[in-house]
């Protein structure tokens, strides 16, 4: 299969392999011994350690924080090592440059999935050298001393010097290569329920996000885009624009193809952000739209409906052989499952400075993947890689929009044609009608089964609008099937196959949080819920009982798929749903498990009362999750708290439509995210684990879906169509 | 462009803008007070709300033309330390993830508040629907909520 850098699968392996030992290796000047004569002040052992004179310690995280928790987690993890008080320790962005390609990445649930072992080894190296420090200042062997707190005890003496007193004197020794990590079962900061370090700054207004930052001097802008992608500007009326007091200049510039689709834009620049937005107002634009200008998803989904029960572009996963079964109509079910593109809409919209001085460039702003935003404008903009400096910020949400880097390179392309720094802001419009959206994704599944109600075969028919036909070209050959609609299919079945067909369509796709596994779970947890409905057995048993004594098997990449893991969470959600219980009249219970490739499973229980034929209350969601070793138990609710309730916007609310390739919804009055008023109660359980940490950013959103609309079909009334409000669903 | 008096976190600051411009701006971007958040522009979302005499409006739809002789309250004015009790309890509570609309969440309930000391199911599931967050923290504000009422009512 055809892969670039770009393919989020790729992606995913890259950043698997960039945070491996190299990292440590690598010093760069002012780590570990001070340049030249310069006094010493700190011991900084590698990236992501800094221990000053007073003992204060910093912890530099590499990945971006967007409310994920990562600059909680992964300073615990040094913490945990290198034995000081987590409270006393600091967070900092590392800065970009200060760590090899690929370690500033996020996304794919990663970060501390790809952190854990070299951020362990980080701590337990600054800890070494300290303990190598005093034990050579007492003239003791250091295997007689202990690290604890932030200082140093040798054992037979009881002698103590604490790490502030030990800097200098680290500082001179050489980094050691090979160290001794603690047994996990001695953690003591790992596995404990931590805060989020900006927490004070976020509820006293002091946290700084791109959106807060300044450069002197710099230039507002806003931007009116191409309605269409791919559209070009045929030309532009600038002149009330100019007149507004405060609007400086109005620029032009050219969309970009592959893989970021920057559209084509019409710059307003003001010495204020107001001026700009006045100014946008009144500008007269004549696009040229080009041919690709009538695409609907009316249209779309008429056509995914039709390609459905056609033979499949691509298989994609086969076992036994679904042909050979044979099975009359009554032992044989099929279903279709739609569900729409989605925006991103984080609450911080995008924004963007960035500040072009011949062929050197500095950027200021949040950002996923931000070497590939560097190689990007490089490429693009015809800026030397090494000219271009990085300034990462603090992101008020990101949900997979800020791996695609379309707002920095138009923020670029605009610098370049100014002599000052430039802030891009998105609006609230710009932010729904110019997203990378998640794929319209349709259906169709079969499964038949033999005389006795054992399931022989199971088809799944996977359509959507691909991500790599955006990043990669149209053709690309492709799928998009991980979440059960993969070789990762957790159900014992004999004869299974998979198999995908791509449709194109004129708007650009990105990757939105729980990405292919969201689509995919929601048809393959629904339908196997259809199958247990037809069978009339109970759904919850039903799937346990095809994931009894089912072993552990390879599935794409190294993943491999645990079906016994996902049968605990399962039960775990039903037991603490009271899945067993006597249920109140007029209450009924869904749910639905998955496992998600990074190393987690997860699933949902929801209980709902039956209101009338299609009208219903939420009465509670529960969440079980086995991700193995957790770090932050905080953190990890949250996450899954915010997981749920991202998917619940999904299941009730959340849609983008398309009319002339043009996205229909222009703000939150008709892209509808889901509210407080929404959110039921909602509880988290965990299961206890000694697996390797699994990544949880993500593995909290696909199960949602598929667990609300088999509690609506166990109340009578299933739908198939995302969001369930289409199918004429009501809640309160 | 005009000179414009304004009362804020109670102290006078004098700025010069225009008077349509939006009190959200006149805060950020004038008086680097930038913790009031920008996430819509058209009130449909709540990031920017702010008290004015004590009641929640959303800064973003308020001119500062029309923003003189009021009180006018920020996140950076609720308390001086973080004690206010809305912010004691979204601490206690730990609600915030991404923490980008968290202003605006507790600046609602400080002015919900300051209207009704004991505020109904309804008046808060009324207030408190009308601010968005997109990384799902409701769970946490509907706890830190009820504790933060709590804690107004000793």
């Amino acid at each position: 299969m055809k892969k670039t850098a770009i393919d989020r699968r790729h992606f995913i392996k890259i950043s698997a392999l960039g945070s491996g030992s190299l990292v440590l290796g690598l010093v760069l000047p002012g780590f570990g011994r001070d340049a030249g004569n310069m006094p010493c002040d700190h011991f900084q052992p590698n990236a992501f350690i800094r221990i000053d004179k007073t003992g204060q310690v910093t912890i530099f995280v590499a990945r971006q924080e967007m409310g994920q928790g990562v600059n909680t987690s992964l300073p615990m993890i040094v913490a945990e090592e290198l034995e000081v008080d987590f409270q006393t320790v600091r967070q900092e962005i590392a800065p970009f440059g200060s760590l090899p390609e690929g370690a500033h990445d996020t996304g794919g649930s990663q970060s501390v999935t790809g952190s854990y072992a070299e951020l362990r080894k980080a701590g337990a190296v600054a800890k070494t050298m300290l303990i190598a420090a005093a034990a050579k200042k007492w003239g003791v062997d250091p295997n007689l001393c202990k690290a604890e707190n932030g200082v140093v005890t040798h054992v037979t003496t009881g002698n103590s010097i604490s790490y502030g007193d030990l800097v200098c004197d680290a500082a001179e020794l050489p980094v050691p290569t090979e160290v001794t990590l603690k047994n996990v079962k001695d953690f003591k900061i790992v596995g404990k329920g931590q805060r989020k370090k900006n927490l004070k700054d976020i509820i006293t207004g002091q946290a700084k996000y791109g959106m807060d930052l300044k450069v002197p001097g710099m230039l507002y802008a806003v931007v009116e885009r191409s309605p269409v992608l791919g559209g070009t500007v045929e030309n532009i009326d600038a002149e009330e624009v100019l007149a507004v007091p405060g609007v400086v200049r109005v620029v032009s510039y050219n969309g970009t193809g592959k893989p970021m689709h920057a559209r084509a834009g019409v710059a307003v620049l003001a010495t204020n952000i107001w001026a700009a937005i006045k100014g946008r107002r009144l500008l007269r634009i004549k696009w040229n739209e080009g041919e690709k200008n009538k695409d609907s998803t009316a249209e779309l989904f008429r056509t995914f409906a039709d390609l459905a029960k056609k033979p499949p572009q691509k298989t994609v996963h086969t076992a036994g052989d679904v042909d050979a079964v044979s099975a009359g109509k009554a032992n044989t079910l099929n279903a279709e499952y739609a569900a729409p593109f989605l925006a991103h809409a984080m609450m911080e919209p995008l924004n963007f400075i960035a500040e072009v001085k011949n062929d050197q460039c500095e950027l200021w702003g949040g950002l996923q993947l931000p070497h590939w935003t560097v190689d990007t404008i490089s490429k693009e903009c015809g800026i030397p890689k090494n000219n271009i400096r990085v300034n990462l910020a603090l992101m008020g949400g990101a949900f997979g929009r800020r791996l695609m880097c379309d707002f920095a390179l138009e923020t670029v392309k605009i610098a370049q044609q100014v002599d000052k720094p430039v802030k891009v802001i998105w609006d609230r419009t710009d932010d729904i009608r110019f997203d990378n959206y998640r794929p319209a994704n349709y259906h169709r599944l079969e499964a038949k089964w033999d005389a006795k109600g054992i399931l022989q075969s199971w088809e799944h028919h996977v359509l959507s609008t691909p991500i790599s036909w955006m990043t990669d070209g149209p053709g690309t050959d492709t799928a998009e099937n991980l979440g059960g609609a993969e070789k990762d299919f957790w159900y014992a079945v004999p004869n299974v196959k998979t198999a995908y067909t791509p449709v194109d369509f004129n708007l650009h796709r990105g990757w939105l949080r729980g990405v292919e596994p969201v689509q995919n779970v929601f048809a393959v947890e629904c339908f196997i819920d259809e199958v247990a409905q037809k069978l009339k057995k109970d759904p919850l048993q039903y799937r346990l009982g095809l994931l009894e004594g089912r072993e552990s098997f390879k599935a794409y990449w190294d993943k491999i798929v645990e079906p016994q893991r996902l049968a605990g969470v399962l039960k775990l959600a039903a037991e603490k749903i009271g899945w067993d219980q006597p249920r109140k009249k007029n209450h009924f219970m869904g749910i639905a498990g998955h496992m998600f490739f990074c190393d987690s499973y997860a699933a949902h229980a929801i209980e709902i009362e039956r209101l009338g034929p299609k009208k219903f209350r939420l009465v509670r969601i529960i969440a079980a999750i086995d991700c193995g070793l957790v770090i932050n138990p905080d953190g990890l609710m949250n996450q899954m708290e915010g997981g749920t309730v991202f998917g619940l916007g999904q299941a009730l609310k959340n849609e983008i439509t398309v009319e002339n390739s043009r996205v229909v919804q222009d703000g939150f009055f008709n892209y509808e995210l889901a509210r407080f008023s929404d959110v039921p109660d909602i509880e988290i359980h965990t299961v206890k684990s000694d697996a390797p940490p699994g990544g949880v950013g993500e593995v909290g959103v696909a199960t949602v879906s598929p667990a609300l609309c088999n509690a609506l079909a166990a109340a009578g009334n299933r739908p198939r169509t995302l969001p369930i409000k289409n199918e004429g669903f009501t809640w309160e | 462009m005009a000179i414009f008096t304004l009362n804020i976190n109670g102290t006078q600051h004098s700025v010069d803008a225009e008077p349509d411009m939006p009190l959200l701006w006149v805060l950020r971007d004038l008086l680097n007070l930038t913790g009031t958040k920008f996430g819509c522009g058209v009130a449909s979302c709540g990031a920017c709300t702010v008290l004015a005499d004590g009641q929640a409006v959303r800064s973003c739809v308020w001119q500062v033309q029309n923003a003189e002789g009021s009180q006018i309250t920020t996140i950076e004015g609720l308390s001086p330390d973080g004690s206010h009790p809305v912010q004691k309890a979204w601490e206690a509570i730990g609600v915030p993830q991404c923490g980008y609309c968290q202003a605006g969440q507790m600046m609602t309930l400080a002015g919900l508040l300051n209207q009704y000391k004991k505020p109904t199911e309804t008046q808060i599931s009324n207030a408190m629907s009308a601010v968005l967050c997109r990384c799902g923290t409701y769970h946490r504000i509907r706890q830190a909520v009820q504790m933060a009422v709590e804690e107004t009512n000793k």
